[in-house]
């Protein structure tokens, strides 16, 4: 449930953020593209952490049950997937700080594009995540 | 300090991310997590079995972050462009990318 809020939050925030510059927008789409989804970043920020530390004290068990069988049946693309999560998993916990100085409020015009792009690549590593955590969980079940 | 911790905010993540990619190739880690025997600093004998160095290489990392975050001068903040966070944060993914293709060759 934790990790289907983060991504329902996380990929709402990169995709109706606009341009997260908080400067005013010229044109009548733009302003109501723009919709004031800063309050979210609190909330994403506890989310991923709360998945993230979730995920690390399930990661032993995986190492033991799963990751045995994937190189026993060859699954190699399956165990690259999962090494990718566990990278993606760490640069997105360690991207925490630079995000929340990013959607800190009052909106930084100079952290602009750096908000909007570790947005982007926090929500591109979270689907990631949800993905392949769900390929490995249908493959582990299959096996028992 | 608290005017400069977006800055140090930003120096932190910068710093560990690259500290981080540094250590996934190099293997750092002051910590191991053993599957038989949990966590360890340091490395055991060769009889203590399969271990996890993901642990290791994310408090390495955060370490890393805050020590350099939190010793960094001001007039480096100042000039700290915030646009370095994704740059650093795409070639970390990059990097990743090179390190784990052995997988799907």
């Amino acid at each position: 449930m934790l990790a289907i809020a983060l991504l329902a939050f996380v990929t709402f925030q990169a995709a109706v953020m606009g341009d997260a510059s908080g400067a005013p927008q010229p044109s009548f789409l733009a302003r109501h593209r723009q919709i004031d989804v800063s309050g979210l970043a609190p909330v994403i920020i506890l989310l991923l952490v709360a998945v993230i530390l979730l995920g690390a004290t399930l990661y032993p068990a995986y190492r033991m049950q799963i990751r045995p069988y994937l190189e026993a049946h060859q699954l190699m693309r399956a165990n690259g997937a999962f090494e990718v999560k566990e990278h993606f998993a760490a640069l997105a916990l360690l991207a925490m700080p630079a995000y929340w100085a990013a959607w800190r409020r009052p909106l930084a015009p100079a952290y602009g594009p750096a908000r909007r792009m570790l947005t982007w690549l926090i929500a591109g590593m979270v689907w990631w995540n949800f993905i392949v955590g769900h390929i490995i969980n249908y493959i582990s079940g299959v096996l028992s | 300090m608290k005017e400069t911790l977006p800055a140090r905010a930003m120096l932190f993540s910068m710093a560990a991310m690259i500290v981080y990619t540094i250590a996934e190739y190099d293997n750092w880690s002051f910590l191991r997590y053993y599957l038989l025997g949990g966590f360890s600093f340091g490395a055991r004998g060769g009889e203590a079995g399969h271990f996890i160095l993901w642990y290791g290489w994310v408090a390495t990392a955060a370490l890393a972050g805050l020590v350099i975050a939190a010793l960094a001068p001001k007039k480096l903040l100042a000039r700290l462009p915030a646009d370095l966070v994704w740059m650093v944060m795409i070639a970390a993914i990059l990097a990743v990318a090179v390190y784990e293709k052995r997988w799907f060759a």
